[in-house]
């Protein structure tokens, strides 16, 4: 009581006798690494991202030669991004569809606070911890022409399944690791959701005797609206990038087939020295992925004002 | 969603030959494999975990170092200079990882610390740097400041009154950040493999995998029990902390 009473006086005073000088140095010794790193290691390099696709840097020359917009107009015709931007697009839409039909669905099941559940959110988060890369190889382990699955089915006398070796099938393997990999984050990001659905909404609803389907749809679901915006763009924006998985899982084959677009970035800007041109691809890359995740969230809240009114 | 690790850790005590022939079954297990994967020449993964625990520790310590204080500078100020600079810092938890790996390649080069251990921490703590501070200004604006009063009217300046009053109580905040950097540093496949480069010889637990495995993805006797070194310490640590750690992931998750 006496702490907070005297406190303010004297702080004044202190303040007023400390030399205004020596307040600005603790100051900047506090802000001021933090501040000059970021700016040079963050801030410059996003800077320089847009430089260098102007570029023809090869990683190595001191000073790159500047070639203007020569970079983006090969993006244009280059078949293998086009190929690159459709199975990336492809990945994102129909993971983000496979990550938030499973994590919505498993939060409802798994949705109290009871044992089972938390052994349940344990092992249906568990493949998040573990590195991309390390999902991929175990997965090309056990669906590989020679892994685990296909010496079963061989086997039993069947024929050899071309999880990984037939373009089609490789990359619909994909999505279906990247979901199992993701979408405990999601079934987590809807449990949270649900905690904030008012308790006494869905008891409302249920002594006016609505069924638990209509329930679901016409209260929780419309509560639940601003967790499926950010659940949706959260899963677009990690599956745009999508990169490691497609290094160990499939190491962008069968024939290039499922390269995404920052498998190729990366694969052009130092398997063949093209950083002006892997820059271009990054530019575009960052500039898709903003205005999708602007769009989605637009469309969301229009979705969200209907429902309210 | 169990099977694929029960056949990881399953296979990595069998002989290629009962893998083949019985991917699910138990076999006869033997500890020999895992012996070749401890010895590995093409990737040694005691030094691996000490390399990637090397950089973790690194990683977070630097990191608290340089985002706390600048956090409490910014919570505690109402100047507008201050306001300013944590949008800037906001900013920076929109910028994808992948846009950066090219331009950081020229910045290190620049200073001359591309390849070197000291530009890939630096790199590492400067990706944590935005969202630290965003999590700890919050977290320390909550702490009252009647406290800081408190202190300084018993004579402690301000990084003082920051070190030994507001930090201890940041206890919460921190640990969510140490979680997340550990698991974002250990698992980063993309920044060590450019950065450190194959050449330096210096392999983390994810690049090491990557360079055991990827020669040599039907030799299961390899893949396997590398696969199991590598994740173990990391689901140990997950089983253990599980509710932690799935709270802090996820508050990691949604800061884009």
């Amino acid at each position: 009581m006496t702490l907070t009473r005297v406190a303010p006086l004297v702080t004044t005073t202190v303040a007023r006798q400390k030399p205004r000088r020596r307040d600005g140095w603790v100051t900047a010794i506090m802000v001021g690494p933090a501040t000059v790193l970021y700016t040079v290691m963050l801030i410059v390099p996003v800077g320089l991202a847009l430089y260098l696709s102007l570029t023809d840097w090869d990683g190595f020359s001191a000073d790159p030669a500047f070639v203007g917009a020569a970079n983006y107009l090969d993006l244009l015709d280059d078949p293998d991004l086009r190929r690159a931007a459709f199975v990336t697009l492809l990945v994102a839409a129909a993971g983000t569809a496979g990550l938030n039909l499973l994590g919505l669905g498993f939060a409802l099941l798994v949705n109290g606070v009871s044992r089972a559940n938390t052994f349940f959110r344990i092992v249906l988060f568990y493949p998040h911890v573990l590195s991309a890369l390390v999902v991929g190889f175990l997965w090309s382990a056990i669906l590989g022409t020679t892994g685990a699955v296909n010496n079963l089915v061989t086997s039993w006398g069947g024929e050899v399944l071309p999880f990984l070796s037939d373009p089609t099938w490789a990359t619909i393997t994909m999505i279906a690791v990247l979901v199992w990999a993701g979408f405990g984050v999601n079934v987590v990001l809807y449990l949270a959701g649900l905690q904030a659905v008012p308790h006494s909404l869905i008891e409302a609803a249920r002594i006016d005797g609505a069924t638990r389907r209509q329930v679901f749809r016409n209260v929780t679901l419309p509560a639940l609206g601003p967790s499926v915006t950010v659940n949706i763009v959260l899963s677009l924006v990690t599956l745009l990038k999508t990169y490691d998985l497609v290094v160990s899982l499939t190491a962008g084959g069968p024939a290039g087939q499922t390269q995404t677009v920052a498998y190729l970035i990366l694969w052009n800007s130092f398997h063949d020295a093209r950083l002006g041109f892997g820059s271009a691809q990054s530019v575009l890359l960052m500039l898709v992925t903003g205005a999708l995740a602007f769009v989605v969230t637009r469309l969301r809240r229009r979705g969200e004002l209907a429902v309210h009114q | 969603m169990l099977i694929p690790l029960y056949v990881l850790t399953v296979n990595a005590f069998k002989g290629q030959q009962d893998i083949l022939t019985d991917p699910f079954g138990l076999g006869s297990l033997t500890l020999e494999p895992l012996g070749r994967a401890l010895t590995n020449p093409q990737f040694n993964v005691v030094k691996g975990y000490a390399v990637t625990l090397l950089f973790v520790v690194a990683v977070n310590l630097l990191s608290v170092v340089l985002a706390a204080p600048a956090a409490y500078v910014i919570a505690r100020s109402p100047k507008r200079r201050f306001r300013v600079l944590m949008l800037f810092f906001l900013a920076g938890t929109f910028i994808p990882g992948q846009v950066l790996v090219i331009p950081v390649v020229y910045v290190l080069k620049t200073l001359g610390l591309m390849g070197t251990i000291r530009g890939f921490v630096l790199f590492e703590t400067v990706l944590t740097l935005p969202f630290s501070i965003f999590l700890y200004a919050g977290y320390i604006a909550t702490v009252p400041a009647v406290l800081d009063q408190a202190a300084a009217v018993d004579g402690a300046g301000r990084l003082r009154t920051f070190w030994q009053i507001v930090f201890p109580l940041m206890r919460p905040a921190v640990a969510t950040m140490v979680i997340l950097n550990t698991f974002s540093v250990w698992n980063d496949f993309v920044n060590p493999q450019i950065i450190l480069g194959p050449g330096s010889g210096l392999y983390t637990v994810t690049t090491g995998v990557y360079a055991a495995v990827s020669q040599y993805a039907t030799d299961y006797t390899v893949v396997f029990p590398t696969l199991l070194l590598a994740i173990a310490p990391l689901l140990v640590f997950f089983v253990f902390m599980q509710r932690h750690i799935i709270s802090g992931l996820t508050a990691g998750s949604t800061k884009g």
